[in-house]
């Protein structure tokens, strides 16, 4: 009795709350033609990064029952309310931070990838294990979409992480050091090098600096499997749905 | 030059190990006071009363969104270290240049966070929400990230309905002991309650202990019992509230306690600095803790035995109190309990002094507090105490003809008796405390938003630096390359000083 019970309250909750599943239906039908099939946008904006990724549920609510006076972004007043919540559900799940999504890659198979073949561990750190001077990736599940983690890994250089520009310093007794620059200015850099030290110099005491604007660290081809493996990276377990 | 631009990547390299951290501070300050005695006193001397008005300031560092940095930055090693509610940076300690910044992601809670702490490789700060994390220090990568209370069941950092002082293993977090501050039922000292809840009771341990590594004895004070200004509930001297504790850092096992202030109905929290030092004391060469109380009274104690010595008063605005007796237990005026109608107390709850941070210098033979010269009207509540409501028992009132007045003392450290003060221009905000240095310098924010800088042997004003802020900060001084600098936290900014160099291009 007390079973069927429970069942029911499940069952009624479902219902209730809005689902990023049938969200993505009605998205693929309504919405994909002008915001791509993913998100990544064509003739409307892109979904996935930018302005979109700050919208709140109830905002994005309202552009698409209103729509957007001036633009294309046509209006969907016939919409009933609980289809409006599960398209909006889902156009905020494509922001969300990569620890809520659902993954097809094997994230085992992404483990072993991260600290073997794809020597991911030599340039990077997950709570104390692994290397420098790549950003440490503790909490990256918790911090970046799974678009955010996909670009990162596919096209590194696209989007550089602040703190992280390939330095190669020239030294004054002519010893060439090369890292990251940690910080820079006219007047000192920071650098921290493959081994882990901090090098905390004054650039008129270099011979040269060159900052790169480009990434050491090397794309990704096929990133499936370590996507499912760093979307679980969070140093604190995911707040409770 | 070339040579130590080469030396510092070489340099950080390097652990901190509890022997260092026993060395502090010299070039490095490594804990909250700087030494595990809480001495705040730095062997640097370069910046002498000869030279201290060529300081000047080196940079500026705004953490965004600070609002009332209350750290002691620790450096180590060319870095220094901030810690705010929920974030911790490291920056270039000879420029203010931001090296790492860690955010919290997820916790909870807004409660200021006072510190921070370096082992190893790693930097420690307590989260609002009683997790504990550690970070690499050369990255600011998370190692760990436990909780090690219950922020849904009312406790922040540092602040709960029942105080504890808890060891966590600096590899893991896991906790090794824990020590209640008020007793649990049937527990020695529980007797002191009446029948009051012990989860009630108070006695938060908000600030930091000292450390005695030959006697491994941790001596850690506690704050005052709940409610803070109604009694009635809880008959007895209420253990151990306004206590110092000194624990087996191996075991939290209690060795001896002295209580300040029994049954305090006055929020006369004991956290003020326990300064630890070692001297000839009645002919006798004695291990002595002392403690400038925030009800008035600077004391001196046997810290082998917990033997109560000497106190006297330290502010001239004292009348709770006909004296101690021979034990150290105060006898108290009986029209100086607070009464629904309002009564006048003197020192004010503010207290004499509070969580600013006293330096003693062993050269000077002086201790050096930040003392408040004021009376409030307390009004005590006969309501029944009522839980995480915010009930204190009522509270207090300023008397507006009788602004309080802020002194920097110095104190002779084995009699208390003033050798010379600086008054401040206030009455203003005043939260900061004092660094003492062997170059002979005594540096303390004042309540006008500067930073001073005063003859450590006469009290002389040497220097001073408007930073335009409210200070809720003590000072920390520290060495690079051969140049000492100070650095203050200011509302959401490090200042740092130094003495005036030429540019060289
Ligand atoms: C005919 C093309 C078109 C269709 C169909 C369309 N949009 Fe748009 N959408 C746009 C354009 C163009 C904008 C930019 C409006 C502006 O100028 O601010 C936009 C803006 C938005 C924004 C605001 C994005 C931002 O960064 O401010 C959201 C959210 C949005 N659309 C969601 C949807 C959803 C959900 C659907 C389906 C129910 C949908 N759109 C259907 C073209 C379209
Ligand atoms: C040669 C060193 C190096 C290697 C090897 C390397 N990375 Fe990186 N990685 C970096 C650096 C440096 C950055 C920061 C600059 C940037 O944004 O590209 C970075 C950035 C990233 C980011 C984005 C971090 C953020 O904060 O958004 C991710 C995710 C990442 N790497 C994952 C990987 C994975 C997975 C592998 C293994 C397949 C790998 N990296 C291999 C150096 C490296």
């Amino acid at each position: 009795m007390r079973r069927l019970w429970l069942l029911a309250l499940v069952i009624g909750l479902a219902h209730a709350q809005p689902s990023i599943e049938a969200g993505r239906e009605l998205y693929m039908g309504a919405c994909s033609g002008c915001h791509g099939a993913t998100g990544e946008g064509s003739q409307g904006p892109s979904l996935l990064s930018g302005r979109a990724g700050r919208l709140s549920h109830q905002t994005i609510a309202t552009i698409i029952r209103k729509g957007v006076t001036g633009s294309s972004m046509p209006d969907f007043p016939l919409l009933p309310a609980p289809s409006v919540a599960n398209i909006a559900t889902f156009v905020r799940s494509l922001t969300a931070p990569a620890i809520s999504a659902q993954l097809p890659g094997d994230p085992a198979r992404g483990r072993a990838l991260f600290f073997g073949d794809g020597k991911c561990s030599t340039c990077h750190m997950l709570l104390g294990q692994g290397g420098h001077p790549g950003p440490d990736l503790s909490n990256i599940g918790a911090e970046r979409s799974v678009h955010q983690l996909r670009e990162s890994l596919r096209k590194p250089s696209a989007r550089l992480e602040e703190g992280y520009r390939s330095a190669t310093a020239v030294l004054p007794d002519g010893s060439t050091l090369r890292g990251v620059a940690r910080n820079y200015n006219n007047y000192s850099v920071q650098i921290l090098d493959a081994t882990g030290r901090l090098h905390l110099l004054e650039r008129r005491n270099l011979k040269s600096l060159e900052i790169a604007e480009s990434s050491m660290m090397p794309p990704v081809a096929n990133p499936e499997d370590l996507l499912a493996f760093l979307a679980k990276q969070s140093t604190r377990p995911p707040p409770q749905q | 030059m070339k040579l130590l631009l080469l030396l510092l990547p070489l340099a950080c390299a390097a652990q901190v190990t509890p022997a260092a951290i026993g060395n502090s501070p010299n070039a490095d300050w490594l804990t909250y006071n700087g030494d595990y005695a809480s001495t705040r006193h730095s062997s640097l001397h370069q910046i002498t009363p000869a030279n201290a008005k060529d300081l000047v300031a080196k940079w500026v560092y705004r953490l965004d969104g600070a609002k009332r940095l209350q750290v002691s930055p620790i450096v180590y090693d060319g870095l220094m270290y901030i810690s705010n509610t929920n974030e911790m940076v490291a920056l270039d300690a000879r420029n203010g240049r931001q090296i790492w910044h860690y955010r919290a992601k997820g916790a909870e809670g807004a409660r200021v966070n006072r510190g921070l702490a370096i082992l190893g490789d790693k930097v420690y700060f307590a989260t609002a929400d009683c997790h504990l994390i550690a970070l690499n220090r050369r990255t600011g990568g998370p190692i760990f990230d436990v909780p090690y209370s219950s922020f849904a069941a009312g406790y922040t950092t540092s602040i709960g309905q029942r105080g504890f002082v808890a060891s966590l293993h600096p590899d893991t977090g896991k906790e090794t002991w824990r020590f209640w501050t008020v007793p649990g039922k049937g527990e020695p000292g529980s007797d002191t309650w009446g029948n009051f809840p012990a989860e009630m009771g108070g006695a938060p341990t908000w600030t930091t202990g000292s450390y005695d590594p030959a006697l491994n004895t941790i001596y850690w004070p506690t704050g005052n019992p709940w409610p803070d200004f109604y009694g009635g509930r809880r008959p007895g001297d209420n253990l151990y509230s306004d206590c110092v504790l000194a624990l087996d850092a191996d075991t939290g096992k209690l060795k001896w306690h002295f209580q300040f202030t029994p049954h305090d109905v006055w929020d006369w929290d004991a956290n003020e600095s326990l300064v630890l030092l070692d001297s000839t004391y009645r002919g006798k060469p004695r291990k002595l803790l002392v403690q400038a109380n925030r009800n008035g009274f600077y004391y001196i104690l046997d810290r082998v035995t917990g033997e109560f010595l000497h106190a006297q008063p330290f502010v001239s605005k004292l009348d709770w109190t006909t004296g101690l007796d021979d034990k150290g237990r105060p006898k108290v005026v009986p029209e100086k309990i607070p009464t629904p109608a309002g009564t006048k107390v003197c020192p004010s709850v503010r207290g004499a002094s509070n969580w600013m941070s006293p330096a003693y210098n062993p050269a000077t033979g002086l201790f050096y507090v930040v003392t408040l010269e004021q009376c409030d009207i307390i009004v005590a509540s006969a309501k029944e105490p009522v839980p995480a409501s915010g009930f204190r028992g009522t509270g207090n009132e300023g008397i507006p003809t009788e602004p309080g007045k802020f002194y920097l003392r110095a104190l002779d450290v084995l009699t208390g008796n003033k050798k010379w003060e600086y008054p401040m221009p206030g009455p203003g905000v005043m939260w900061a405390g004092t660094v003492s240095t062997a170059g002979g310098v005594i540096f303390s924010g004042d309540d006008d938003g500067n930073l001073v800088a005063l003859d450590a042997k006469t009290g002389k004003d040497l220097w001073h630096f408007s930073m335009g802020r409210s200070l809720f900060a003590s000072p920390v001084t520290y060495m690079i390359e051969g140049k000492q600098y100070v650095s203050i936290a200011a509302e959401s900014d490090i200042f740092t000083f130094g003495l005036f160099t030429p540019p060289t291009h």
